[in-house]
């Protein structure tokens, strides 16, 4: 359990510190709710047009299903991209770093835990989602297929904290400005399938959507939840998330070393 | 003879300053700046060590170098048996770094809830933990106010705060560093009082550092002036000012180190 320890104390701090600001806490599941209503009402606009439901037939032909789940869980882009570099910002600036610091927790484990309930938040946030598109706006998950999405989850989770991890580098040693994060989520969102299903951009601009990890995450997870297909169905972008994963975690972890030590040549570990 | 728990050999922290837009002809020209220079000093066990000089002397570069914060750039050193370059684990595991910042808490958890989080990330159980927090709690008098938030303390409250949670993992080494800084007298004399009846007489090692002379004169057995980076002096208080006062003896030991800046 001692192993644990450390982990769940960032957990714990970090969801006391979240639900001190109870109103906070409360909207941003209002906000859910809103953003789910809009989509459902622009899936009644456009959602019955022929050429929609022609778009989305690999994934049911339902636009309100196909965004809801794009919405949903491009979270975890945000999240995974964001949340290192903003934890270890915010640590900065409420001044807590260096006192984590002088403990004998490493740097590498203070980024990693303190990132943890921003992942537990979103997996929430998500299931919200799901739940309230589930049970008021009719989507229905009846045969989907659990255990792939949730594979293509955590490969997502793992391709996009690799990304997290060269962009906090950044924040680490340049302290603001981190173009990693900006160029990657609004490419991502563009290109990714996030709103839109990534057939009907022009053949150039498709070529490019299969170099974000969030194209492969985004299918796999769509396909497993709303046509319960299973792991040889979406295995081709099970795949591609590894590979991505295989190339870029360990670059992470170099550029995490070598900010690491330049903070610490530079003295500025705890400075923004 | 006392056990060596801090011995340093010509520890040097050198900075990289860039002109940037200042210099617009030569916005990328950088100079190195030695904020400490060639420090050699040997602290033994359960003394109080005043590390004392003006401000920008390099006490706090100093001092975060010893709490492995900084990468020296030459030079090395042995916290409590181990070197500070290789086994900075180790080194962390022996000491603790009490400043006067505040915002070094979470303001929104309880005194308690914080303790408990560094409590964790000192390595301690949950068990051991919870007892180790009772028992520091006890010892600053923080029992009373602990399930408070930490935004409601105030400044002493604070400040003891920042001694409970150094105590947490019962160190060998404290680094101190401007303790005294916004407490009013009371808080003050508690503390000095702290340092050396709980923590002293306990064996533990304490380096302070600070630029009020007076406070070094009342609590520290041996203490080191720097100024510009470099230790200029140090030994017993009472060796190296005689009949003087300390303030005098600081007074008169900077304006001669001004003259002979000036005459290089």
């Amino acid at each position: 359990m001692l192993t644990l320890r450390k982990p769940l104390a960032f957990l714990k701090k970090d969801f006391l510190m979240e639900v001190s600001y109870r109103f906070s806490f409360v909207l941003q599941f209002a906000s859910i709710f809103f953003s789910v209503v809009m989509f459902y009402f622009v899936a009644k606009l456009v959602g019955d047009a022929p050429s929609v439901q022609s778009s989305l037939s690999e994934y049911g032909g339902n636009y309100f299903s196909f965004v809801l789940i794009g919405i949903a869980f491009s979270n975890f882009l945000s999240v995974g991209l964001g949340s290192f570099s903003t934890n270890i910002r915010s640590e900065q600036m409420i001044g807590t770093l260096e006192a984590m610091l002088v403990t004998p927790t490493r740097l590498s484990n203070i980024v990693l835990s303190s990132s943890q309930w921003s992942f537990a938040f979103t997996s929430l946030r998500v299931g919200v989602y799901l739940l309230i598109g589930g049970l008021f706006f009719g989507v229905s998950f009846s045969g989907a297929a659990i255990l792939p999405a949730l594979l293509a989850l955590i490969l997502t989770v793992v391709a996009f904290s690799s990304l997290g991890i060269i962009s906090a580098s950044f924040i680490m040693v340049f302290k603001r400005g981190d173009p990693i994060a900006f160029a990657l989520s609004t490419s991502s969102t563009l290109l990714g399938g996030v709103y839109y299903p990534i057939s009907i951009l022009p053949d150039w601009l498709q070529g490019l959507s299969y170099l974000f990890p969030i194209t492969y995450s985004l299918r796999a997870i769509r396909l497993s939840l709303l046509q319960g297909a299973g792991f040889s169905e979406v295995g081709g972008d099970l795949v591609s998330l590894v590979i991505f994963s295989l190339i870029t975690l360990p670059i992470s972890l170099v550029c995490f070393r070598y900010a690491v030590s330049r903070a610490k040549r530079d003295g500025s570990l705890a400075y923004y | 003879m006392a056990e060596v728990v801090l011995e340093t050999h010509n520890l040097t922290k050198e900075f990289i300053r860039r002109k940037g837009l200042s210099s617009p002809r030569n916005p990328f020209e950088r100079t190195l700046f030695a904020a400490v220079k060639n420090i050699n000093l040997k602290v033994q066990s359960g003394e109080i060590f005043g590390l004392l000089g003006p401000n920008g002397a390099g006490k706090t570069t100093l001092t975060k170098m010893l709490c492995t914060l900084i990468l020296p750039s030459s030079g090395s050193a042995t916290v409590c048996g181990y070197d500070l370059a290789r086994q900075q684990g180790k080194v962390k595991s022996k000491i603790a770094l009490i400043s006067s910042e505040e915002r070094s808490f979470y303001w929104r958890l309880t005194g308690r809830q914080n303790l408990d989080f560094f409590a964790a990330l000192h390595g301690l159980s949950k068990e051991v933990a919870n007892q180790r927090i009772e028992e520091v709690l006890e010892v600053v008098d923080m029992t009373a106010a602990a399930d408070r938030r930490f935004q409601e303390y105030s400044t002493g409250m604070k400040q003891r705060m920042g001694l409970a949670r150094g105590l947490l993992a019962d160190p060998e080494l404290f680094f101190m560093d401007e303790p005294t800084k916004g407490l009013d007298p009371i808080a003050t004399w508690q503390l000095h009082e702290f340092i050396r009846n709980k923590l002293a007489a306990a064996g533990k090692t304490v380096i302070v550092a600070t630029h009020h002379l007076a406070e070094a004169e009342q609590i520290c057995d041996r203490v080191g002036i720097m100024y510009g980076g470099e230790m200029r002096t140090s030994g017993p208080v009472k060796d190296l000012t005689g009949d003087a006062s300390l303030a005098d003896f600081f007074r008169d030991l900077v304006e001669q180190t001004m003259v002979e800046s000036t005459e290089t």
